[in-house]
């Protein structure tokens, strides 16, 4: 069955021409990819171009994968140069503001609502370099060696970058809860710039 | 009681829970005592309630399309074979390396020619700075023209995957001479690999502000056959914002023979462009 197969296996006959196998694949990751792509822009449908843009890469440069070599890494170098580069093609004026693309409301869980949309305000507010790591290790669960890799740093200097990260949330958080105004204190808006992660 | 420093190092791991036994008891016994670092634990499994959100089903619909796309454009050979052997720039040379051995052949030929060259300008060394410098530049002239030529040659040989080589050899020259813009302009229309094609593309989107090369886009987008490459050409030419592309994305679109995902792509070229 290839639904048991390893990533690795599956990508490899990708890469040997038997694209079927990317439905595999696709299935595996179409909901981390758009969740990751979620948490860091909170553009619902932009983030669903980006993941159809992900796999259209992973069979158009499916020749330039290692056989052999972690997959998850690869395809989200892949993710990431797919988001630069859409940011670097479209031009400032024509980008979103943020409030023309609310992330849902799950209004039927009022409480805990509350905290998930807090949360996702606190997120929004760390700088887009932050944010990347802590949904990274967070939530897209790549060991620290893996981020370290992607974003061509040592391992220890990821660990670091997450602890900020966490401390600066959970500032902004308490902050939140306490009802206080954000805008003094916000380093820059959070909303992704064109080209800000270049 | 440890200080926070001491903790620090330990709390990403502690976060991500790949910590031994007694490192565990050591943070936890230092965050009883300290409402900074249990904070920053608190607020990590607190993420936890923010919703995994679900992509539409239109997601999986779209990857369909684009997947028969891919499908429909690999065994799409139609002509293309024919039309490679019309080839013209390299003569009657290209049925020599057309033999997959004579890659190998040819490459040993540049590495002679540049251990040749090499060894003519170290020999040479004693000369006064002036002529070495005129040496070495003209040794760079003839490598520049040798890999140029290797390109031509690769571009012509059987196995696709040499082709590709051919290709991302292109890559790696600083400024490409027309002869080979036009050669890899050819691969793009004609080669039968859809690989080799989209690679060519790659290869020559830094050429992109060339009319000559940008024409030949442009051309190559009409009979091009390949769903793949057709969506790659269009993103390329919205890349370069040539309008002049949107007459040919308007005829993808009313195009009924044309995949559904290219026509997507082609209307999303259009509101860009326009």
């Amino acid at each position: 069955m290839a639904n048991a197969l390893p990533d690795e296996e599956l990508m490899s006959q990708v890469r040997n021409g038997i694209g079927e196998m990317l439905g595999v694949l696709f299935d595996r990751y179409q909901v981390p990819l758009f969740n990751f792509y979620c948490k860091l822009t909170g553009d619902r449908t932009l983030s669903e171009d980006l993941v159809q843009d992900v796999f259209f890469r992973i069979l158009k440069y499916r020749h330039t994968y290692a056989v052999g070599t972690p997959f998850r890494a690869w395809m989200y170098q892949i993710a990431r140069n797919a988001r630069v580069d859409h940011f670097r093609r479209s031009r400032p004026e024509t980008a979103l503001e943020p409030e023309m693309s609310p992330v849902v409301h799950h209004p039927d869980f009022a409480q805990q609502d509350q905290e998930a949309n807090l949360l996702h305000r606190a997120l929004m507010h760390l700088s887009e370099e932050k944010r990347e790591v802590l949904i990274l290790a967070r939530f897209q669960e790549l060991k620290y060696s893996e981020i370290a890799t992607l974003l061509g740093c040592e391992v220890n200097s990821v660990k670091v970058k997450v602890h900020r990260a966490v401390q600066e949330l959970k500032e902004t958080f308490q902050r939140l809860e306490r009802g206080d105004s954000l805008q003094q204190h916000s380093e820059g808006a959070g909303w992704p710039r064109p080209g800000s992660l270049q | 009681m440890k200080k926070c420093e001491q903790i620090e190092s330990l709390l990403p791991d502690y976060l991500q829970g790949t910590l031994e036994q007694d490192q565990i008891q050591l943070v936890e016994s230092h965050m009883e005592g300290c409402a900074e670092c249990r904070g920053e634990a608190i607020l990590w499994k607190q993420l936890a309630s923010l919703p995994e959100e679900q992509p539409s089903p239109a997601l999986r619909s779209r990857f369909t399309a684009m997947l028969e796309s891919y499908q429909e454009g690999r065994w799409e050979k139609s002509g293309i074979a024919t039309e490679r052997m019309k080839l013209s720039w390299f003569g009657s040379m290209g049925d020599w390396f057309r033999m997959p051995a004579m890659a190998g052949v040819a490459w040993a030929l540049v590495f002679l020619l540049c251990g040749f060259l090499i060894g003519k300008s170290v020999g040479k060394s004693t000369d006064s700075p002036d002529t070495a410098q005129a040496q070495i530049a003209a040794m760079r002239g003839e490598l520049k023209s040798t890999r140029q030529s290797m390109v031509l040659a690769m571009l012509q040989l059987q196995s696709a995957s040499e082709r590709l080589q051919g290709v991302s050899y292109s890559a790696q020259a600083e400024q490409l001479d027309p002869q080979v813009l036009g050669a890899l302009l050819h691969t793009v229309r004609y080669d039968a690999s859809v690989d080799v094609r989209l690679a060519a593309l790659d290869a020559l989107s830094k050429y992109g502000t060339r009319p000559e090369v940008r024409k030949g886009l442009l051309e190559s987008m009409q009979d091009q056959k390949s769903p793949m490459v057709q969506i790659a050409l269009i993103d390329l030419l919205v890349d370069l914002h040539d309008r002049t592309a949107v007459q040919q994305l308007q005829k993808f679109q009313q195009d009924p023979g044309v995949n559904p995902a290219v026509k997507q792509r082609a209307e999303w070229g259009i509101r860009k462009l326009t």
